[in-house]
């Protein structure tokens, strides 16, 4: 006999001093919140929907309150309808990332239970690279549209010792801005990588435990 | 919801009050973590109670919740015992004259176990319990055939952590 079978034996009888829980305490317990890691999935998200949001609502009323004419010059149509695009977007991420965790359930697989929770996860992970494209396509066409017509840059593009080099300093601006983008998005990477890293980091070994038992 | 629904699910939770305990003794090492994990697969199984119709057996729907809870929504990571430091675990022995010698025995091979990963707890957790192959591999989501090969794995590894 091997020797887990020895354990199997006796483990009915095991007993331990921890105390069983009474009826009361049991009933207790039922009102208590979850801190488990769906429920966490769950916060970061909604706080990534309402980042976004707010982002986006902010930079409507910047854009409406500032000097520059910059709805006029982008063109209304141009402006309101990538709006209502993005906004469309946003509310089609919400549905999906809805679908996904009301999907994750404890009776099911675990196997499946790890599937449902990772894929919700990267439906996150898609709609932050989606807003980051977003921001940064958004961000390159109004350099293009806008700078050209800004007063304070014609006045500099009509000083003499900028004749000849307009293209050259429109590349500037637009490499600049391609910088910034992509600073931007490395540290939403890393802060990414941290947050998911950490909060994940059980989950994803055990997963990985348990698709190596299928090779 | 509803108070009858309540005391029902707190009738059957007391009934199967120990198998809980005995999953959070296996993926805890103190009291602290023990009730905390016990705590949030409480929350779980209350949560998923109302879709739960009774279609499998209260405990069998139990061993899943619970076992899912353990391995994958609960937080925090067990940190991984060389020797065992939660010792309130004891078995009752039938024959009193080899009582000493089987529980020093016992006690090992159950310290074994707790340094095995988070997924080989599970399998040998379900094998424990009396569970049959196809009933490991339905709550892990695994074919039949890897469940058995893997419990085979176990078996040597613990072998080899008793006599190394």
């Amino acid at each position: 006999m091997d020797q887990l079978d020895i354990l199997k034996q006796n483990w009915q009888s095991q007993t331990s001093d921890a105390p069983r829980f009474t009826k009361d305490q049991l009933g207790a317990l039922l009102a208590k919140r979850s801190s488990s890691i769906v429920k966490r999935l769950f916060i970061i998200a909604v706080i990534e929907f309402a980042f976004f949001i707010v982002l986006g609502m902010a930079s409507h009323l910047h854009n409406q309150n500032s000097d520059i004419d910059v709805i006029g010059q982008m063109g209304k149509l141009f402006y309101y309808g990538s709006s209502l695009l993005h906004y469309v977007v946003i509310f089609i991420f919400i549905y999906l990332f809805y679908q996904n965790y009301k999907n994750i359930s404890t009776s099911q697989p675990t196997r499946s239970l790890m599937d449902t929770i990772l894929k919700t996860r990267r439906t996150m992970t898609w709609y932050i690279w989606y807003n980051l494209t977003y921001m940064m396509v958004v961000g390159m066409i109004a350099t293009v549209i806008i700078i050209p017509k800004d007063p304070e840059i014609i006045k500099l593009m009509a000083t003499p010792k900028m004749a000849g080099h307009e293209t050259a300093f429109y590349l500037m601006v637009l490499g600049a801005s391609f910088v910034v983008f992509l600073i931007v998005c490395i540290i939403m990477y890393l802060i990414y990588l941290l947050i998911y890293g950490i909060l994940l980091r059980k989950l994803k070994r055990n997963y990985h435990e348990l698709k190596r038992m299928e090779v | 919801m509803s108070k009858e629904l309540e005391e029902e699910f707190v009738k059957q939770l007391d009934d199967n009050q120990n198998i809980v305990h005995k999953i959070c003794r296996l993926y805890t090492n103190d009291q602290h973590a023990h009730n905390d994990l016990f705590q949030e697969v409480t929350v779980q199984l209350w949560r998923a109670y109302p879709k739960f119709r009774g279609d499998a057996k209260f405990s069998t729907w139990m061993y899943r919740v619970a076992l899912n809870t353990a391995i994958t929504l609960y937080r925090k990571s067990t940190r991984r015992v060389k020797t065992q430091d939660y010792e309130s675990v004891q078995f009752k022995i039938a024959d009193r004259q080899e009582e000493d010698e089987q529980m020093e025995q016992l006690t090992l091979l159950y310290g074994a176990v707790k340094q095995l990963n988070d997924i080989e707890k599970a399998l040998v957790f379900l094998y424990l319990e009396d569970k049959n192959y196809r009933e490991i591999s339905e709550t892990m989501g695994i074919s039949e055939v890897n469940a058995r090969v893997k419990m085979n794995r176990i078996k040597t590894k613990l072998t080899n952590i008793i006599n190394p």
